[in-house]
C-alpha cells in the first residue's frame, strides 16, 4: 500500500539576484546630448559623494541608454539596491545644472519593464473601460 | 470594505510669489503620485512685527486641479503656517492661525522645543536639517509629542542641494531616531522648484538612510501624514466632535438661519471652556 503523502512545505524564494530599475534624467533646460558613459559617471558619482569610494566601487551596469529621451535601465545586485536608489535620489545637479533622477520602475525581473500599467490609457467610449489600449 | 491604497503626501511645498513656478511645482506632485500637497507659507518672527501671511485660494492657482498620476483624481492642495519661534512669545494662536489647515513650529532651542512637544496645539514640529542639532533630543519630550499626535518632519530638499547639509540632515535625522525610534516622523520635500522634488517610492527608500525601517519610511510619507492632516482638522473643532462654520453668503432666509447658526457657536463654545 502506498504512503499517506507527506506533508510538505513549497516556498518560493525570489530566486532573482538582480533588480533592475528603469530610470530617467531630467534636467532643468531640456534634454541634451548626454552618452551612456557620462550617464554612468553621473550615477557614480552620486553614490562617490553619499558613501565614498567604498559606494563608488560596487558593481551596477547599465544595461541600455537612450540618449534621446534620456532614460536608461539599470541592473544592480539586490544587496546594493538601497544604495544604488538613495544615491540616485541625491543626485541633484549636473554639470552646474539643475537635474532630477526620476525612478520610473523596479522589478527583480528585467521582462516587467518592457511595459508600465500606468502609460496604459483606458478606453474613454467603453463605459466599464475592459477594453485596454497600449499606448 | 474598500481597501484603500496608500496615498501619498507632501506636506511642505515652499511659497513662492511666482505662480507659474508654484503650479509647476504642484503639477510634478500631481504626476510622480502625491495626491496631497501642503502649500508652506514661513512666520520669521525675528522681525519687529511680524506679519501673518494669509492662504492664497486655490482656485486662484488652478481653474482645474491636476490629476493625480495613478488614481484619476484630482490633486488636493493645502496651506500650512510655519512658525519659526526663538522666543515663546513667537507662538501665538489666534484666529489668523486658523485659516491654515496645518500649523507647524520649527523651536530654535532646547526650551522651545520641550514647550512644542508636551504643551502648544500644533500638528508638525519640524527638525534643523541646515545646520548642526543645537540640542539633544530627549526622550521625555518627543515621547510626549508622539502621544499627543503630534509629528515631527524631516524636509529632504536641502540634502539634494548641497553635500554639507546633507550631512547634516541624515545626522540630525539619525539623531532623533535614536531617542523616537523611527516613530512619529514624516518626511517632506521643502521644494521650491519643481526638479527638487522626488517621487514617494524614493522618499520611502530614502527614509532607509535617515535611519527609518521599511515600514517606518513608507508610513513617513502616507499615513503619518494622513494622521497629520486629520490632526489639522480637529483643531479647528472643539474636541473633534462640533465644528462650527460659517454659512455660504447667499443666505435667503437670513434671520432664521442667524439664529441656528448663534446656537451652534455657542455649544462649541461651551463645550470649550468646560474642558
Amino acid at each position: 500500500m502506498e504512503e499517506p503523502a507527506a506533508f510538505e512545505r513549497l516556498v518560493y524564494k525570489n530566486a532573482s539576484n538582480f533588480h533592475y530599475m528603469k530610470i530617467c534624467l531630467v534636467l532643468e533646460n531640456g534634454s541634451r546630448n548626454i552618452e551612456a558613459a557620462q550617464f554612468k559617471q553621473l550615477i557614480v558619482s552620486g553614490l562617490r559623494q553619499l558613501y565614498g569610494e567604498v559606494g563608488a566601487a560596487f558593481p551596477f551596469d547599465l544595461l541600455k541608454f537612450d540618449p534621446g529621451t534620456l532614460t536608461g535601465i539599470l541592473r544592480v545586485y539586490n544587496s546594493g539596491l538601497v544604495k544604488l536608489w538613495s544615491a540616485l535620489t541625491l543626485i541633484g545637479s549636473y554639470q552646474n545644472e539643475l537635474c532630477a533622477v526620476r525612478v520610473t520602475q523596479v522589478s527583480p525581473f528585467l521582462l516587467a519593464l518592457s511595459g508600465n500599467s500606468r502609460e496604459l490609457e483606458l478606453d474613454q467610449a467603453s463605459p466599464t473601460g475592459e477594453k485596454l489600449l497600449l499606448t | 470594505m474598500v481597501c484603500k491604497m496608500a496615498m501619498f503626501m507632501d506636506l511642505n511645498v515652499n511659497f513662492t510669489k511666482d505662480k507659474k513656478t508654484l503650479q509647476n511645482i504642484i503639477e510634478t506632485a500631481a504626476h510622480l503620485g502625491y495626491s496631497t500637497v501642503a502649500i508652506n507659507y514661513t512666520l520669521e518672527s525675528q522681525q519687529k512685527k511680524p506679519e501673518i501671511p494669509k492662504p492664497t485660494s486655490i482656485s486662484d492657482l488652478f481653474t482645474k486641479l491636476p490629476v493625480v498620476q495613478g488614481r484619476s483624481r484630482p490633486i488636493r492642495v493645502l496651506s500650512r503656517l510655519t512658525v519659526v519661534a526663538t522666543d515663546p512669545s513667537h507662538f501665538r494662536p489666534n484666529a489668523e492661525y486658523k485659516a491654515f489647515d496645518l500649523v507647524a513650529v520649527f523651536p530654535k532651542t532646547e526650551k522651545l522645543f520641550h514647550a512644542a512637544c508636551m504643551t502648544f496645539e500644533v500638528d508638525i514640529i519640524c527638525v534643523t536639517v541646515t545646520e548642526k542639532q543645537p540640542f539633544h533630543f530627549k526622550r521625555a519630550p518627543v515621547n510626549g509629542a508622539i502621544d499627543r499626535g503630534v509629528f515631527f518632519e524631516i524636509v529632504y530638499t536641502p540634502a539634494i542641494r548641497d553635500s554639507t547639509m546633507r550631512r547634516y540632515t541624515i545626522g540630525n535625522s539619525l539623531g532623533l531616531m535614536e531617542t523616537c525610534k523611527g516613530k512619529g516622523v514624516i518626511l517632506s520635500s521643502g521644494a521650491e522648484k519643481p526638479l527638487e522634488l522626488r517621487g514617494p517610492y524614493d522618499i520611502a527608500n530614502l527614509g532607509l538612510v535617515f535611519g527609518l525601517s521599511e515600514g517606518d519610511a513608507k508610513a513617513a510619507v502616507s499615513t503619518n501624514c494622513r494622521s497629520v492632516v486629520l490632526n489639522g482638522e480637529t483643531r479647528t473643532t472643539a474636541f473633534g466632535i462640533i465644528r462650527t462654520m460659517k454659512k455660504p453668503p447667499p443666505a435667503p432666509t437670513a434671520s432664521e438661519e442667524d439664529k441656528s447658526e448663534e446656537r451652534e457657536n455657542s455649544a462649541a463654545k461651551r463645550a470649550k471652556m468646560e474642558h
